[in-house]
């Protein structure tokens, strides 16, 4: 068997280790960035003028800094000036989580403001709060159509998540990084990391397709198709 | 107490920009009482119903319901009573992710704090009160315009209004589904709600009006019973404007 076969066989649960730590990054990044990010969407749309002020600095700051300036910052920067002592590995979940709430405000607030206007009016005009008419009827309708850009988002995280190397997190970059280097078999090895990646994007944008089935609301959004 | 005065409105002013819209509103309406809102469109008609529950805040102008003022800097109290005033739009606007039945559900369960059980019966009650118990599960996707506007009204009158302000509740319909949704409406009036709509229907308003009030340019420019209205309308505008629409609806009276 080739040299290459052979390092790609032996390495592979350790890179599909590496691919479990890569998951929890992500599913730890998008989830913080979509609480987070639901929140700078509803500030940023019924906020007062301080508040979509504030959210258009966030996220002017964490569109506009590159990724690896921003682990670096926080992991070597602010947290060590705070002293405060997180693992790589979260740190890597907070700054990604960061950014993709920036990214992802815009995703809720384009489907917030796809909403007729009546929606809103109609929860006021029972008598809810503003606060329960966002909750029970905007979001749940905009948080349904932000599910393909969200697709979208996440394919982006898991990429972006390779960069997180650069801090000794173990995941599947990292860990092709070094047998890579020890074996010198780097063709093969980082064809398998793509293969992983693929994979991974592949099962999440499929699982995120039918969730936008099961959630589709009956006689109004379309069936996905594929 | 059939001559109790259940809601009144004090001169609301209202300018978007530079455009004067409501130029100081005023009117009052007692219990059982049905009064129509004429006028051209831009008239203000529906900025001034919009007034009345705040969903757009007037620049000036009072508002008390039964009596009480209602303080619209207090959200407690706005929510309160906005609880106590239904609203009937032109486009419906039923919460589009949500069933017929949810839709009236969710301001009980949700505003009026009923558990599921009881939140489910009354949304039945008020479903077949319009005749659409067998749609309960339908989107509002999946239901015409006039069933959609009698579902709205269901989940306005599932709340207890003590009035209801209705705009243009037909304007939207095909008019072979008007009928149906006039129907519902001369219901509520046979039960004694206490309504102010603002729609062109002339046959309906001639019959079941207690006042027709014409609006133009932000103001009332004249009002009295249909009758009067109808047949010797002092102002030439309102009698210029109701000899047009009548012959666009071809309603002779």
């Amino acid at each position: 068997m080739p040299e290459g076969v052979v390092a790609v066989i032996t390495a592979f649960p350790y890179l599909v280790q590496g691919s479990l730590v890569t998951v929890a990054v992500v599913l730890g990044a998008m989830v913080s960035g979509l609480v987070l990010g639901v929140l700078l969407a509803v500030g940023q749309v019924y906020g007062q003028l301080w508040v979509r002020l504030l959210v258009r600095v966030y996220v002017w700051f964490f569109r506009g800094v590159p990724l690896l300036v921003l682990l670096f910052l926080f992991y070597f920067g602010l947290f060590s000036v705070l002293d405060i002592n997180l693992s790589a590995f979260t740190v890597a979940i907070i700054v990604l989580g960061l950014i993709s709430a920036a990214y992802q405000s815009q995703i809720f607030r384009g489907a917030i403001l796809s909403l007729p206007d009546g929606q809103f009016k109609a929860a006021r005009a029972l008598g809810m709060s503003d606060l329960k008419a966002i909750s029970f009827v905007i979001l749940p309708q905009a948080l349904r159509f932000s599910i393909p850009g969200w697709s979208n988002e996440y394919s982006i995280v898991l990429k972006d998540s390779a960069v997180v190397f650069a801090l000794g997190v173990a995941e599947i970059m990292a860990r092709t990084h070094f047998v890579a280097t020890r074996t010198y078999q780097y063709l093969p090895l980082y064809l398998a990391a793509g293969f992983l990646y693929l994979v991974l994007t592949f099962v999440g944008v499929k699982a995120l397709r039918m969730l936008e089935d099961k959630v589709r609301i009956p006689g109004y959004s379309r069936p996905g198709v594929g | 107490m059939a001559d109790e005065c259940i809601l009144k409105v004090e001169n609301i002013k209202k300018a978007f920009g530079k455009r004067q819209v409501l130029k100081g509103v005023s009117l009052s309406i007692r219990k059982g009482e049905l009064k129509v809102l004429m006028g051209p469109s831009g008239a203000g008609k529906s900025t001034l119903l919009q007034c009345i529950n705040f969903l757009v805040t007037p620049d000036e102008g009072e508002v008390w319901l039964e009596g009480s003022h209602i303080n619209r800097a207090r959200k407690h109290d706005l929510y309160a009573y906005r609880q106590q005033v239904g609203m009937i739009f032109q486009d419906f606007n039923l919460f589009d992710h949500l069933s017929a039945l949810d839709n009236i559900e969710i301001g009980l369960a949700r505003v009026k704090g009923l558990d599921k059980k009881a939140a489910r019966e009354r949304a039945m009650v008020e479903l077949e009160r319009v005749g659409l118990s067998d749609h309960a599960h339908h989107y509002p996707a999946q239901l015409s315009g006039g069933q959609k506007q009698r579902v709205s009204i269901a989940r306005a009158l599932a709340m207890d209004p003590k009035v209801m302000l209705l705009d243009e509740p037909t304007s939207a319909l095909d008019p072979e589904l008007i009928g149906e949704v006039l129907a519902v409406i001369r219901n509520l009036v046979a039960n004694g709600m206490t309504m102010i709509m603002a729609t062109h229907q002339i046959g309906f308003s001639r019959a079941l009006a207690d006042e027709i009030i014409f609006m133009e340019d932000g103001q009332v420019v004249e009002q009295g019973p249909p009758v009067k209205m109808f047949s010797d309308a002092v102002c030439e505008r309102t009698r210029a404007f109701c000899a047009k629409i009548s012959e666009l609806y071809g309603e002779a009276f």
